[in-house]
């Protein structure tokens, strides 16, 4: 469908610039948070009216925003939860100030497309813009929409990212949901404590995806979506996916979150897959968070390109191919994904 | 089609108050903001318990955003006559818009978020995609569902999205559209950024003073033209273009480029030239900044500016909602070969001399544009054409 030729990373652990996994850091109070680089290029001001999640993102943008040199044909973004901090701390002043005057910086920020619209201004670019927030398939469906928009425009490349981040309100609400686990989880422990919940996670990928093959990090081959809570429509989906690209899967890249409620899911996916495919996991890593595919998307190429898994992140040790990597994830019990991803 | 606004519950009131000059701006009832007895707003005109009442919900986290999508999902599913097997067949896609989404409930949310109201039926309600997911389990979806917010031209992405899908194989139908409903949230956005209108908004007015929001929902079946062969066909999504104005966050640049790009872009998918619109549905918010640069920009598209109007004096502006309310709108100007005014307009702005269309008038329209820009510079234009 498309390659990728960049990809970055901002996430908890050591992923930007370089990537270094073999040590990993813990969850803190039951969270993930982004380790964020030093912003060089970004003028201080500007830095200091975004919020993280729009800072994580122009920062992991910001290097293949200056790689590029030549114009992006356009930016793409999925986000579940861009803005959602701003949101509340306006509503906090709306409520608190009893609808006085109040200044509208936070409303503006509030809006889910603020990182596309910031990439839009930091590189100048007046093409194609735009922000898919559809939760747990936020990122997926834009990366659909650059696979159409490179088979619209074949000689294009656009800039491709999926971005999240743990704001005290989302994670609140989430955490009254249930979505969280009240005990102490640490990277050791993470997918065998058999109780439901999760541990928050965030980070910023972003990729730029383009129909040139020489030099690419990896081709992505195609990227299924689906709602359901039937495993059977899972099972079917994933069959029609090896029936379509051949069942040469090397490395099942699982969504596990450590929630015991969602177990079943992955576990049939893994029984539908050959005996000698490796299953690696990769939440206890960046944790659990909408467009969290973005980030199994950047661990893919990081396994491809590098012929190497961190033993912390093998749960069955299979095939030592590093051909095709398929991603599936389930966001909280209705939205599933497959993403398929090739060597170049 | 289906379409819910101020201005009516269903596509013919919609087009009987458009055609009969019937503004839906005014004094908004039973509302939880101070700004409800001070400013004009657009609501529509069935209360959240109404509205459950007639489609039949029961289920508490449902927001009074999606009920406004559901209303007008309904009437299009219904006019498109589709069964509920070709509903959740696997190529049905739905593509959604919102930029309130579950946020119409701010107290709520600032409840929940800050008292830890763990009873709350709302904790999953709040983002833009709660709208669409609850739509997807309510119809029994199953194919593609996406939901889009780029701030004011989120359901023209949509269209947009929706209609590439079918191009690239990856949907038969897709049914795309968006719902924003008035939120004290919004109210206070906008006022703090003082383009909230004191009176009724003027659009393209020399003396405008801002916006009135509005609140609605629109939705539109889309199908390949050899799918729809036989079937009752309103129009063709003929062109569409989305481009940044990359000028600033929340106003557009003084010569309106991202309005210039995403027209010059539209016209170019479309294959037309720009002498070929007859009518154009603008954005027209009633802001001095909006109308402004939108006229620019029209100018330096068009030798000569084809009738242009503003259909948000009616609605006012409905954010995630407008661009498939508009598109709605355009399409009614095509198949009845009519212009809808803009209402409330006195002076022309000095700057651009131009002047939108302030009555009802038979008008060859074959070609429409609408228009659609947001915060963000987000900025998206689509085209419209009759079949014939």
């Amino acid at each position: 469908m498309f390659y990728i030729q960049q990809i970055q990373c901002i996430s908890p652990q050591q992923t930007f610039p370089q990537a270094s996994l073999d040590t990993l850091l813990d969850p803190v109070n039951n969270k993930l948070n982004v380790i964020e680089p030093s912003y060089d290029g970004v003028p201080r001001n500007a830095l200091r009216r975004m919020s993280k999640s729009v800072r994580i993102g122009v920062g992991a943008a910001l290097p293949i925003i200056k790689n590029t040199g030549t114009h992006i044909d356009g930016i793409i973004i999925g986000t579940a939860n861009g803005g959602m901090e701003d949101s509340i701390v306006f509503l906090k002043q709306v409520i608190e100030f009893e609808e006085g005057v109040i200044t509208p910086g936070h409303f503006v920020q509030s809006t889910a497309n603020a990182t596309a619209a910031q990439l839009s201004l930091v590189s100048a670019n007046k093409n194609y813009n735009i922000t898919h927030v559809h939760r747990g398939h936020a990122f997926e469906l834009a990366l659909i929409d650059a696979a159409m928009q490179l088979r619209e425009n074949a000689d294009s490349n656009y800039l491709v990212g999926g971005v999240d981040e743990i704001s005290v309100y989302n994670y609140k609400l989430d955490e009254l949901d249930n979505w969280y686990k009240p005990a102490p989880v640490t990277a050791g422990n993470f997918y065998t404590q058999n109780t439901p919940g999760s541990v928050a996670g965030e980070a910023a990928v972003m990729l730029l995806a383009t129909n040139d093959s020489a030099n690419a990090i990896a081709a992505v081959i195609d990227i299924v979506t689906l709602h359901t809570t039937d495993i059977a429509d899972v099972q079917l989906a994933l069959q029609n996916i090896l029936a379509k690209h051949g069942d040469t899967i090397d490395i099942f890249l699982s969504g596990e979150n450590g929630d015991n409620r969602f177990d079943t899911f992955y576990t049939a996916v893994e029984n539908e897959l050959n005996n000698d495919v490796t299953v690696a996991r990769f939440k206890h890593i960046c944790g659990e968070y909408p467009t969290a595919t973005s980030f199994a998307l950047w661990f893919a190429c990081e396994l491809l390109s590098t012929s190497h898994i961190p033993a912390h992140a093998v749960k069955k040790q299979g095939s030592s191919s590093f051909k095709n990597v398929l991603i599936y994830n389930v966001h909280k019990g209705v939205q599933h994904s497959f993403i398929l991803v090739r060597e170049s | 089609m289906g379409v819910i606004s101020a201005i009516g519950n269903t596509v013919a009131e919609n087009h009987s108050a458009l055609i009969n000059g019937s503004c839906g701006i005014g004094q908004l009832q039973d509302f939880p903001s101070k700004y409800a007895g001070e400013l004009p707003f657009a609501a529509v005109k069935l209360s959240t318990e109404k509205l459950k009442q007639i489609l039949g919900v029961t289920d508490p986290s449902v927001t009074r955003t999606t009920l406004l999508a559901m209303a007008a999902f309904t009437e299009a599913i219904q006019d498109a006559a589709l069964a509920a097997a070709t509903l959740s067949s696997l190529g049905t896609a739905l593509i959604g818009a919102s930029t309130v989404g579950g946020m119409c409930l701010a107290d709520e949310l600032y409840r929940d978020a800050n008292e830890s109201y763990k009873e709350s039926p709302y904790l999953s309600s709040y983002d833009c995609a709660s709208v669409f997911l609850y739509m997807q389990k309510h119809y029994q979806l199953r194919g593609l569902i996406n939901t889009i917010n780029t701030a004011c031209s989120s359901s023209a992405n949509a269209i947009m999205y929706g209609a590439r899908l079918i191009q690239n194989g990856l949907a038969i139908k897709a049914i795309v559209g968006g719902a924003d409903s008035l939120s004290k949230f919004t109210i206070n956005g906008f006022h703090a950024l003082h383009i909230l209108s004191p009176e009724i908004c003027t659009p393209f007015d020399e003396n405008r003073q801002g916006l009135n929001l509005g609140e609605g929902a629109a939705f539109l079946v889309l199908e390949k033209a050899e799918d729809a062969a036989g079937k009752k066909i309103y129009a063709e999504v003929k062109g569409y273009c989305n481009t940044t104005d990359a000028f600033h966050p929340s106003s557009l640049s003084d010569n309106g480029d991202g309005p210039y790009l995403a027209m010059q872009g539209a016209l170019a998918s479309a294959k037309l030239h720009a002498a070929d619109i007859d009518f154009i549905n603008a954005h027209g918010t009633g802001t001095e900044n909006n109308d402004l640069a939108e006229s620019r920009a029209m100018q330096r598209i068009f030798d000569h500016v084809p009738p242009f109007s503003s259909t948000k004096s009616f609605t006012g502006h409905t954010l995630g909602a407008a661009g498939a309310i508009e598109a709605v709108y355009s399409i009614l100007n095509i198949i009845n070969g009519e212009t809808h005014p803009t209402l409330h307009f006195n002076n022309t702005i000095p700057d651009t001399g131009l002047t939108p269309v302030t009555t009802h008038q038979s008008i060859k329209a074959k070609h429409v544009m609408s228009n659609s820009f947001g915060f963000g510079g987000n900025c998206s234009s689509l085209i419209f054409s009759s079949v014939s």
